[in-house]
């Protein structure tokens, strides 16, 4: 159940990536329409932050491409929003909310120049959008989980961006956080901004979602909600990493060199 | 004394260029050294200072006499070799990082220390001072030599400020940088030639031996002060500087004395200092604290006592009562009492002890939350009422009202506890 879409916003096409030796994403093929709230679903350890880091080119494919709004990501880039894992990071930095959000707006600042007055009014909007304006000041190591994942969201909003891909936002964050998030993610993508987000839970994935990408390894499925989400794609995404391709995968990995790169 | 005022007031030309000189290096290698520190890479620093000195000697052999340029450059590339060396074994061996430094370390400084000894076999009457290297003389540096070192670290300085929303980026969420487009891979390129730069600039004053103490130990001791990215950098800068003088100073009024062990000491009595008497993060403020809530806690109890025993229908308790009650601890109930008593909370009127009004309200406070709390964790967490009494008993000094708020509406404002026991409300009569 693969779903094509004409015209796409991400197309994916043909893409393996390994890390070291071992594949960790097997030949994925797919493309993702406009405006929608997409999820990206599947066990642990099944690629799914593979997939958005390499669109985002933060890995280099063994094979295949991406294209975004049918252009290369190089082209690209300022219309573009990355949330990474919010584990990735040091929350020990000496940095307050407001400096973590106004690196959303680094990116149309371009390097050398200071960021000014303009760039700290969009950096209070944003904040104010996740309801954090009381914290405008607070150190972040201060946080709790759902206050650093809704400061990450904020630094995404500074970036003004047209395509947001999402690594795990509701991963650790209270439901009044979860519930916030989700609302403020439906209101931007009713104002046209494609979002696409590692989810880990199915049950708020049915409402969550108007799109859902299913990996385990490979592609099992990309399409509409209420056709992807069957009981038989379900099955083949969860239950169980597919034997014959783990055992290759642990092939490939106790080669010297990866025969799957060109 | 006569030393200290002809230093310190640079009455000598040249001491005063030895003092510029190392206060740049100081904080030009401070600053470096606290990016370094943040981004959890101090031993990277380590490996390059130690792994300098084959360069150094190179440098000299080619030269035949102590050229600055030769030298400066010499260390430049044996630094740059390693931190090359070390990033390649990362990314193409599956040793561990701590494993490829101590390694890389350790054979680049070996190896120079046996380009020295070659050095000093061969009777050039150029190689005397060589050997401050290992542990650094700042004041036998010739002042055309100054002029390279300072304007380097101007350098340094210059461009770490010019650049420090991308070094912070470097430093917090690489990937995010990379993912706005920055050229990440070519910023940390810049970083590590800085950082290889600050580590050949300070090797003359410091040596390459304790370089590492001035790259980290300031950004280490300015963390217990303050969580300001702008001021870390500013003090990590100021006490790099005031150790680099001082040692300059050690080694003005005794010539033999090296500078580096000097900087070191002084170094570390203000990350001691720091670490001891920060404000918030030094060990004793976090003592006092401790002490505080310790002291908060026993005044707490002392007051639930005098309180359980009005609900038992006696008005006041003797001292004598309540030194029972804390069996042992008299010396810490009578301070209690003093306390109290200042606080308003309770009077004394000579053996006998009543609660006030605000104490009255301040004790059915405590009471309250510890019940609740006891009704909370019966309720929702299915604990039996015998578990209960422990947990609440060091959770009624930390509940916020925000918190007592949310238990009176999560236990529909609740008349009893667990034990039958009336959850006092402040409109309660006693």
């Amino acid at each position: 159940m693969i779903n094509q879409v004409t015209s796409p916003v991400i197309e994916v096409h043909d893409l393996t990536v390994s890390y070291d030796q071992s594949p960790v994403l097997w030949n994925v093929d797919l493309s993702l329409p406009s405006g929608k709230l997409i999820g990206i679903l599947g066990p642990n350890g099944a690629g799914k932050s593979t997939l958005i880091k390499a669109i985002m080119g933060l890995v280099n494919p063994t094979s295949g491409y991406v294209k975004i709004f049918d252009h290369r990501l190089e082209d690209v880039r300022n219309r573009i929003s990355y949330v990474p894992q919010r584990e990735s990071v040091d929350w020990n930095f000496p940095a307050s909310v407001l400096d973590v959000v106004m690196m959303g707006t680094y990116g149309k600042l371009g390097l050398f120049k200071r960021p000014g007055k303009k760039e700290k009014e969009i950096a209070l909007g944003c904040l104010d959008q996740v309801g954090m304006m009381s914290f405008v000041n607070r150190q972040i190591s201060e946080l709790s989980g759902g206050q650093q994942q809704r400061v990450f969201i904020a630094r995404a909003l500074a970036q003004e961006a047209d395509l947001y891909l999402m690594d795990e936002p509701f991963a650790g964050v209270d439901m009044a956080t979860e519930t916030a998030i989700f609302q403020l993610l439906k209101d931007m993508t009713a104002k046209g901004k494609t979002i696409v987000v590692v989810h880990h839970d199915i049950h708020s994935a049915m409402n969550y979602f108007d799109w859902i990408i299913m990996l385990n390894l490979h592609l099992v499925g990309s399409g509409p909600t209420e056709l992807v989400m069957t009981e038989e794609l379900l099955r083949k995404t969860y239950g169980g990493k597919l034997n014959l391709l783990t055992k290759v995968t642990e092939l490939i990995r106790q080669k010297d060199f990866n025969p799957l790169k060109n | 004394m006569e030393d200290f005022l002809y230093f310190f007031t640079f009455q000598d030309a040249s001491i005063a260029f030895v003092v510029i000189g190392i206060t740049l290096l100081g904080i030009g290698s401070a600053y470096v050294g606290t990016y370094s520190f943040l981004d959890k890479k101090a031993l990277l620093g380590d490996a390059i200072s130690h792994a300098v000195l084959p360069g150094i000697c190179l440098g000299f052999i080619l030269a035949g006499e102590k050229n600055p340029i030769y030298i400066v450059s010499g260390a430049f590339a044996s630094g740059a070799l390693a931190t090359f060396l070390i990033s390649w074994l990362r990314s193409n061996t599956k040793l561990s990082e701590d494993a490829i430094i101590a390694s890389i370390l350790s054979i680049f400084f070996g190896f120079g220390i046996v380009l020295l000894t070659v050095i000093q076999k061969s009777g050039n009457p150029e190689m005397a001072g060589l050997n401050q290297f290992i542990f650094g003389n700042a004041i036998a540096i010739l002042e055309e030599d100054l002029y390279i070192y300072g304007g380097l670290a101007l350098v340094i300085i210059i461009i770490l400020t010019l650049f420090q929303k991308e070094f912070s980026l470097l430093v917090f969420n690489p990937d995010f940088g990379k993912a706005i487009g920055y050229p990440m891979e070519s910023i940390r390129l810049i970083f590590n030639v800085l950082m290889i730069l600050a580590v050949v600039i300070g090797i003359q004053a410091i040596g390459v031996v304790l370089m590492a103490a001035l790259l980290i130990t300031p950004g280490a001791a300015a963390r217990f002060w303050t969580d300001r990215l702008g001021i870390l950098l500013i003090l990590a800068g100021t006490f790099s500087a005031v150790s680099g003088i001082l040692g300059t100073y050690v080694s003005f009024i005794l010539p033999q004395m090296p500078t580096g062990p000097w900087v070191v000491v002084c170094l570390s009595l203000l990350a001691l200092i720091s670490f001891l008497f920060a404000p918030k993060k030094g060990v004793i403020s976090r003592f006092i604290s401790r002490n505080t809530y310790l002291k908060k806690t026993h005044q707490d109890h002392l007051m639930k006592t005098l309180y359980k025993a009005i609900e038992e229908g006696k008005k006041f308790l003797t001292i004598d009562e309540i030194y029972q009650a804390f069996p042992h601890q008299s010396g810490k109930s009578m301070n209690s009492i003093h306390r109290l008593i200042r606080k308003g909370l309770i009077t004394r009127n000579e053996q006998v002890v009543i609660l006030t009004d605000t104490g009255k309200s301040e004790a059915k406070r405590i009471v309250r939350l510890h019940r609740l709390w006891e009704l909370y964790l019966n309720e929702y967490m299915n604990i039996a009422p015998d578990h209960v009494h422990d947990s609440a008993e060091k959770l009624e000094h930390l509940l916020t009202p925000e918190l007592e708020t949310l238990l009176e509406k999560r236990l529909n404002f609740p008349k009893l506890d667990p034990h039958q026991e009336n959850i006092p409300r402040d409109h309660d009569d006693l």
